[in-house]
């Protein structure tokens, strides 16, 4: 509206009526529903983000809770000692009782009874959580992506338009919006109890592949149909072979897409809990992953997952402030990391939308 | 050709491939095991192809195989519940049990009467001298049914104790197969089963029907006249409460005849079918697991709730998103829409969980908080107490429907084509006007079923609704109108997560949550089918 004569000048200016005085009403009203909801939005981050970088932030060097990233979580107790409140994580608790009890056995006195309120998770760190997070997202997207990749090829390149084929696009089409937890409940009846895996690593890589594997196939298959016919005609047309084809002249276009789809389908698979909540997580666990005897054992074993965690934390233990650390601080960290592979997500196709355009 | 093509012409590759001689067609190519290359290439995708469909048809027929078998057991379940002489004795305890909610709201209104004395600051003496007359009626009342409770007590060890019986026995016979299996006869020989005579159970709980009749007349003969003689409440707004108490009591005692009816009717041997079986599922009213005198599996209060938050989300989330979408497309500036478009879409990226801990921790409180403000009292449902409920769910389920409603709802409004609007404009229509009357209704289609999904999603979701619905197990009452809404509920995801982990293999208990995921899996299916096509079938021709 940068008209360089002034609004009474310009003889087109549009004159107030008040049809014109509703529609800037209505916009107005159209304009605060979009903004409340980036607003919840961003008051969620933001009250996770202020709350949690209390717990995961230190003002000094390394500014990092290094303690925190590196601990596995432990029980807190919290108790009166000589006057003074003091805090302790489970071991160094019972390391303290204990040279409190041979201080006083030495001065001949009696073993100090300490009365300390305890709280589960609320100590200590999120290191095997976090490592059994990363542990279950490669492996199920190691799966998921071979599986749901070659079968978007196959069913964009190779297979006829014939009934069998449209029925089957239809079926995975359908079972993309199939709710997470029925994944979950085919997981834990089929590999965890059918195939006898008990609550294990394989069987949470399995039920969580399977899950955004009908959105991988659908998306890299909407990729690989994006690219022209002709690029496919004319590389037929000089005498290349069909997989020469597909590798020089379908594949490097389609390729932003399929990523994409894929840095998506990371964030859908970390963020998950219900498949994984009887397939893989275990709420405590005191090894991490690979201290086992045999390597085999280390897939027929659950791990300790970050959104199990969070759901363990804040349905099972009261909130209190001595445990409100824990929560958010582990809040913190898991949105943050599911956040930023969804940006990454966004932000890449964005970038890449504009790139090819035919 | 696309202009920037970092990967060599096509050209280059017969050159790269050949020979030195560019133009020589090669006749003998590679072969494996009879195969080309390119075979081979095509049968490796063709296989993980087929491995993929495999797996997606493997999801639906397991899901099906497990939760059918729950149809036999239940069939079974609800024979020995027959059999067993539960179902005779339940007429007598339905009767004490709702003599039992009467006098919880009898309860309700004396302290109601104490707070409003209280307040009006009556001495506690006083206040007890009041209410005397009241506390004396109301034990009259409370008493009456006291020989119906006994003798359904009595009745009920008689069926639980044949029931017991039957159910340890199939255990025996279990464990007998078990070690006839493994060859261990003298074992197997050694346990010994009794069956159980239901028919002398069902002649002993026969004899006891006159019994029934005489207690549930005197019952109700002490009953009508405590009715008869209502009290003046100390507290005179009350006193309507009694009066709609005097109501009910008249429709409880009229459910006297059809109790005993029910008794009079009951036949141990009549077999349970098949249907009956699967509606007592799809139909039936509660969900009870675990307890000492019958297990329901009915889904109908799981459902109910689900339904409920769904429609609660969606209620708040359907504006919300559909008008973020006219906004972003037809009024903001190009700027705008490339900061809105992806805020919304992150906002789909929060996991639901950490939704969850965020109603937990924060959102149930503040609403609750919210709702004893005196400016919102003519809301529906408001004040209440339970911080955790179907609207604290609702609530953050709108905010995971919001970016689904949004971003489809979105595209459905960018492919109305242009030709529209501007024909609308050229007929002097303001831009309002033809938002209103042009866009929106060329993209309905797209709009409902941008919905659908968004309801998909919502009814599907598991975190939020474990965490914040309150996971009481009850059909929400929808008698109260509106303020249905502040009830905790518990839904059919819930469930499934809740006592997964708990219940035994291959139990009936097991396969009825596997019949709660095909009921999921089915809504899931009829909503996608749905959504696509009410968009094939509207869609606005660009002729």
């Amino acid at each position: 509206m940068s008209s360089p004569l002034p609004d009474s000048a310009n003889p087109f200016a549009p004159r107030p009526t008040p049809a014109r005085r509703l529609e800037g009403a209505v916009s107005w009203i159209f304009r605060i529903a979009t903004y409340f909801v980036l607003a919840c939005g961003l008051s969620i981050f933001a009250t996770i983000f202020w709350k949690g970088s209390a717990t995961v932030f230190r003002a000094e060097f390394p500014f990092v809770n290094t303690a925190f990233f590196t601990q596995a979580p432990e029980t807190l107790y919290v108790f009166e000692w000589q006057g003074e409140k003091r805090e302790m994580g489970d071991k160094e608790f019972r390391v303290f009782r204990e040279a409190e009890a041979a201080k006083a056995a030495a001065e001949g006195r009696p073993a100090p009874v300490i009365r300390a309120d305890s709280y589960a998770h609320s100590a200590g760190g999120i290191f095997p959580n976090v490592v059994g997070t990363v542990l279950l997202v490669v492996g199920s997207m190691t799966i998921a992506l071979t599986l749901g990749v070659c079968a978007a090829i196959y069913l964009s390149e190779y297979a006829r338009d014939t009934a069998a084929v449209r029925l089957i696009r239809l079926a995975i089409l359908n079972l993309a919006g199939v709710p997470s937890i029925v994944f979950g409940l085919f997981g834990f009846g089929m590999f965890v109890i059918f195939f006898d895996w008990n609550v294990s690593l394989l069987a949470g890589w399995f039920t969580l592949a399977f899950m955004v594997l009908p959105v991988i196939i659908t998306a890299s298959e909407e990729s690989l149909k994006a690219v022209p016919k002709g690029f496919r005609e004319g590389s037929l047309a000089l005498g290349a072979t069909k997989w020469q084809t597909i590798r020089k002249n379908v594949l490097p276009y389609a390729l932003p897409g399929i990523l994409t789809s894929s840095i998506l389908g990371i964030a859908r698979v970390a963020g998950e809990t219900a498949p994984i909540m009887f397939t893989a997580a275990f709420v405590i666990s005191d090894r991490l992953p690979w201290q086992v005897e045999k390597f085999s054992d280390m897939f027929f074993q659950g791990v300790m997952a970050l959104p199990y965690h969070i759901y363990v934390v804040s349905s099972k233990i009261p909130q209190n402030e001595y445990t409100e650390r824990m929560q958010y601080g582990t809040a913190f960290v898991f949105l943050f990391t599911v956040g930023l592979i969804a940006l990454t997500s966004i932000l890449l196709r964005n970038k890449l939308r504009g790139r090819y355009k035919w | 050709m696309p202009p920037t093509d970092a990967s060599p012409p096509p050209a280059a590759n017969i050159a790269e491939s050949g020979s030195a001689r560019p133009f020589e067609i090669r006749r003998v190519r590679t072969r494996f095991l009879g195969l080309t290359l390119d075979e081979c290439i095509q049968g490796f995708f063709g296989g993980n192809a087929f491995v993929a469909v495999i797996i997606l048809a493997l999801i639906t027929v397991f899901l099906f195989r497990e939760g059918f078998k729950f149809f036999p057991l239940n069939q079974d379940n609800l024979r020995i519940y027959r059999a067993a002489g539960l179902e005779y004795v339940q007429h007598l305890r339905g009767l004490d049990e709702s003599h039992l909610a009467l006098n919880r709201y009898l309860q309700d209104v004396r302290l109601r009467g104490l707070q409003a004395m209280q307040v009006e600051g009556v001495p506690a003496a006083e206040i007890k001298a009041r209410l005397a007359p009241f506390d004396a009626w109301t034990n009259a009342f409370g008493d009456a049914i006291d020989p119906v409770r006994g003798l359904a007590g009595e009745m009920g060890d008689l069926s639980v104790a044949a029931k017991e019986a039957y159910q340890q026995n199939e255990d025996y016979k279990v464990a007998r197969d078990q070690f006839l299996a493994a060859g261990k006869t003298a074992e197997a020989q050694a346990i010994e089963i009794k069956e159980v005579d239901f028919a002398a159970n069902a002649a002993v709980l026969r004899g006891l029907l006159p019994a029934a009749r005489e207690a549930a007349a005197g019952a109700s003969a002490v009953i009508e006249a405590q009715l008869a003689a209502l009290p003046v409440f100390p507290v005179a707004e009350l006193q309507p409460r009694l009066a709609r108490f005097a109501e009910l009591g008249r429709e409880y005692l009229a459910t006297y005849p059809a109790a005993l009816a029910g008794m009079e009717a009951w036949k141990y041997d009549q077999p349970v079918s098949g249907l009956e079986a699967f509606q007592a599922f799809i139909f039936g009213r509660q969900w009870t697991t675990a307890s000492f005198w019958q297990d329901w599996y009915g889904i109908v209060p799981l459902f109910t709730g689900s339904l409920l938050i769904s429609l609660i989300a969606l209620v708040i989330a359907v504006p919300f998103g559909v008008g973020a979408a006219i906004y972003v497309n037809q009024i903001s500036t190009p700027r705008e829409q490339r900061l809105i478009k992806p805020t919304i879409e992150f906002i789909s990226a929060i996991p639901s969980v950490v939704l969850g801990f965020f109603g937990i921790a924060i959102l149930g409180e503040t609403l609750r908080r919210l709702s004893g403000w005196e400016g919102l009292s003519w809301l529906p449902g408001f004040p209440y107490a339970e911080r955790l409920n179907a609207l604290t769910a609702g609530c953050l389920l709108a905010l995971i429907a919001v970016p689904t409603i949004f971003t489809l709802a979105e595209d459905a409004i960018n492919n109305v084509p242009r030709a529209f609007k501007e024909a609308s404009f050229a007929l002097g229509a303001t831009k309002l006007q033809t938002t209103l009357r042009i866009i929106i209704p060329a993209a309905l289609s797209g709009i409902i079923s941008a919905v659908l999904l968004g309801l998909g999603r919502v009814i599907g979701e598991t975190m939020v609704v474990l965490l914040c619905a309150g996971n009481r197990i009850a059909i929400p009452d929808f008698g109260l109108g509106l303020s249905v809404v502040t009830q905790p509920v518990h839904t059919m995801t819930g469930i499934i997560a809740q006592e997964m982990g708990e219940v035994v293999r291959g139990s009936i208990h097991y396969r009825a949550l596997f019949c709660v995921g095909i009921v999921l899996f089915l809504i899931a299916l009829v909503i996608n089918f749905l959504a696509q096509k009410i968009v094939r079938r509207y869609k606005v021709s660009v002729g």
